[in-house]
């Protein structure tokens, strides 16, 4: 089983578009997959339990992998994240 | 059953003679339909409340994964339906929740271990997800619960095998419509859309547009005055709903739609045809824009490119607008449809009401701080659409044009320019592909750019002429305001005269001289500007087989005898009698 903690990044937060995106890709592995954020665990692969946890920006979530492909699950989940689901918000003042 | 109630009503109808009544709303979709109408409401079935039997159990677990399968066929044929990024999205929500394993688990553990009926686990078990969701979002997040309780719903009425109460063939009055309903009824031959709420702009309203079912919305009290199987009348070309029509408003409106179909069937065949007026002179029509979803329509009427992309709408109701990438998908949407025309961006056009409150409120605001003045102080603003655009640029060379509103001075071009040149800069040191080569035009709108178009036509690539604002500051007339909108009309000898002055200093300049404004899309005024050398219209599309069929008709030199004429006339009323004269030759 890999634990590990993620920051979101994006500004809108854990919203539906990423919700969706996340679970989408989660689906994908084997390895069971769960969230823990302010005490909550709830199941990676479920949108509608992903969408109770309102995470929004700055939110960190801990990540839970058990199963045969949980390395690569967690390796392509935090990337995800990390680029804030393709939606970062690009600064154009300078 | 249904007939005979139908039958009943009809009869009552004669007999007591019901009294017409008219309705207006916001017309959203042109075309005039008379039929019977159905009540769109959103069903929300009757769930049950008793216990099953253990032997049931199994039955009703079927019955659920069942609904779960229909609803999803349903939703993909919609999204095959469908271009539309918003709707593409919330349809995947929605499958992504049709999937859900936590859910079927759920479902499952409540039909099984409490004996709960199929209908009352669902819906006692979206109830938990939604009071979660509630408590934990902020306000925003409304809208999305909004979705997914539509989808229970869906999961409801198909476990009820229960179908909306439309009838195939009516027109539909709902109170207001999403665009997912919206969309499904594409197969369900409706004739007309009436509804309650909602504006000409709602998402709701242009997918009635892109699918051309003549629509009113706004009509505040449709579904309270109309029943189910009433006789109305409905006018999508200026809003207005007519229940209970007598006999002579019947056959008014009947004989209207007989001619309007056959010019239907004529502008199919007019628009394969070539852009040539009568002696061979061509010309080139395009469409005003706002989203990509009003191309259908443009492209069935065969428009040569988008002469105006509005960018307000879109910047204005999407939060996520501020983000480039989604800006630039945008853009490329509207020119992968328009291949290998050209689009002309028009930069983001408001006034400062859109960004403050009452308090700083301007006096005057069509004299205020608009378009580009607001632009130049908002750099951040100005900088992400150009990024955005100049971005865009790299797979689509040679097709985009910047347009820039409410130039009214010089420095300001020179401001914008150094702008441009900075994010090109940037872009391009990024590794970036871009056009480098963006042609960059100003909105002539402003009376002394009329005036002084020759200076102006030096330092742009193009010149579009916007008759609204250009007659309503012309004519000092607040085009708004009801007292005076008989003062109003686009067609007044001045205006006609400043036209002539921007399309000569256009020639001179070699700066090309197009018309985006409303007098564009009046046909005869088309031809007279085609009699001024202006070769290049862009309008609505819904009007442009109407303007293209009197270009076709008349020849070139007709026309600028006919311009010539009007730059004569001296007051209003010659030149609604040089039009008169000229339409009956």
């Amino acid at each position: 089983m890999i634990k590990k903690k993620v920051t979101i990044v994006n500004d809108a937060g854990l919203h539906a578009r990423p919700a969706a995106a996340l679970v989408k890709l989660a689906s994908k592995f084997e390895s069971d997959f769960y969230i823990h954020l302010y005490g909550y665990k709830v199941n990676g692969k479920s949108i509608l339990g992903v969408m109770t946890l309102a995470a929004e920006k700055g939110a960190e979530l801990e990540l839970e992998l058990d199963g045969p492909d949980e390395e690569e699950a967690t390796e392509a989940i935090t990337e995800l994240i990390d680029d804030g689901f393709g939606e970062v918000y690009e600064d154009g003042d300078e | 059953m249904m007939d005979l109630v139908k039958f009943m009503r009809m009869e009552m109808n004669d007999q007591v003679d019901n009294k017409e009544i008219y309705i207006s709303g916001a017309p959203a979709c042109p075309g005039i339909v008379i039929g019977n109408t159905s009540l769109y409401q959103r069903v929300r079935p009757h769930i049950s409340d008793t216990q099953i039997a253990d032997d049931e159990v199994e039955d009703h677990i079927h019955k659920f994964y069942e609904a779960l399968d229909i609803a999803e066929e349903e939703l993909r044929a919609l999204s095959d339906n469908t271009d539309l990024k918003a709707s593409t999205d919330l349809i995947q929500m929605q499958i992504a929740i049709l999937k859900d394993p936590e859910l079927h688990d759920r479902v499952e553990q409540e039909i099984s271990a409490n004996n709960k009926p199929v209908d009352s686990a669902v819906e006692s078990i979206f109830r938990n997800y939604l009071q979660v969701i509630r408590r934990n979002h902020r306000d925003e997040f409304q809208n999305k619960s909004v979705d997914i309780s539509d989808i229970r719903d869906r999961l409801l009425q198909i476990i009820h095998d229960k179908r909306d109460d439309i009838e195939e063939g009516t027109i539909l009055v709902a109170r207001e419509l999403s665009p997912r309903e919206i969309i499904s009824f594409s197969n369900r031959d409706i004739k007309g859309l009436i509804t309650d709420r909602g504006g000409a702009t709602s998402h709701a309203a242009i997918i009635a547009r892109s699918m051309n079912i003549p629509t009113v919305v706004g009509a505040k009290k449709a579904t309270e005055v109309i029943n189910s199987g009433d006789e109305v009348v409905l006018d999508g070309r200026n809003g207005e709903v007519v229940v209970y029509p007598k006999n002579e408003t019947r056959k008014k409106y009947e004989s209207l739609i007989a001619q309007q179909s056959k010019k239907k069937a004529d502008f199919e065949s007019l628009c394969q045809k070539p852009n040539k007026t009568s002696d061979g002179t061509p010309f080139t029509l395009q469409a005003n824009i706002e989203f990509a979803e009003e191309l259908s329509i443009a492209n069935k009427y065969q428009a040569e490119g988008v002469g105006l992309l509005r960018t307000e709408s879109i910047y204005l109701s999407s939060k996520d607008f501020q983000n480039i990438d989604h800006q630039v998908a945008f853009y490329a949407s509207i020119l992968e449809l328009t291949a290998p025309h050209q689009v002309t961006i028009r930069l983001f056009d408001v006034g400062g009401d859109k960004f403050f409150g009452d308090e700083e409120k301007e006096q005057n605001p069509f004299l205020g701080w608009r378009g580009i003045r607001m632009l130049l102080e908002q750099p951040k603003l100005l900088k992400n659409q150009l990024r955005a655009i100049y971005k865009t640029s790299g797979d689509f060379i040679g097709r985009i044009r910047i347009l820039v509103p409410m130039i009214s001075t010089i420095n300001e071009i020179r401001k914008l320019k150094n702008i441009i040149g900075e994010v090109k800069k940037e872009l391009l040191s990024e590794g970036v592909d871009i056009d480098k080569e963006i042609p960059l035009g100003l909105m002539v709108e402003v009376p002394s750019v009329a005036l002084k178009a020759d200076l102006f036509a030096r330092h742009a690539d193009f010149l579009s002429i916007g008759t609204n604002d250009l007659t309503q500051y012309t004519l000092a007339v607040d085009r708004g305001n009801e007292r005076i909108s008989n003062l109003y009309d686009q067609r007044h000898p001045a205006i006609w005269q400043l036209i002539n002055g921007v399309a000569e200093a256009g020639k001179r300049n070699e700066a090309p001289v197009s018309v985006c404004g409303e007098l564009a899309s009046d046909p005869i005024s088309a031809c007279c500007l085609m009699g001024l050398g202006i070769d290049t219209l862009s309008m609505n599309a819904v009007v442009l087989p109407s303007v293209k069929q009197l270009l076709r008709e008349n020849s070139y030199a007709d026309m600028q005898q006919l311009a010539g004429k009007v730059l004569q006339a001296e007051t209003l009323d010659d030149i609604n009698n040089i039009f008169s004269n000229w339409e009956t030759k």
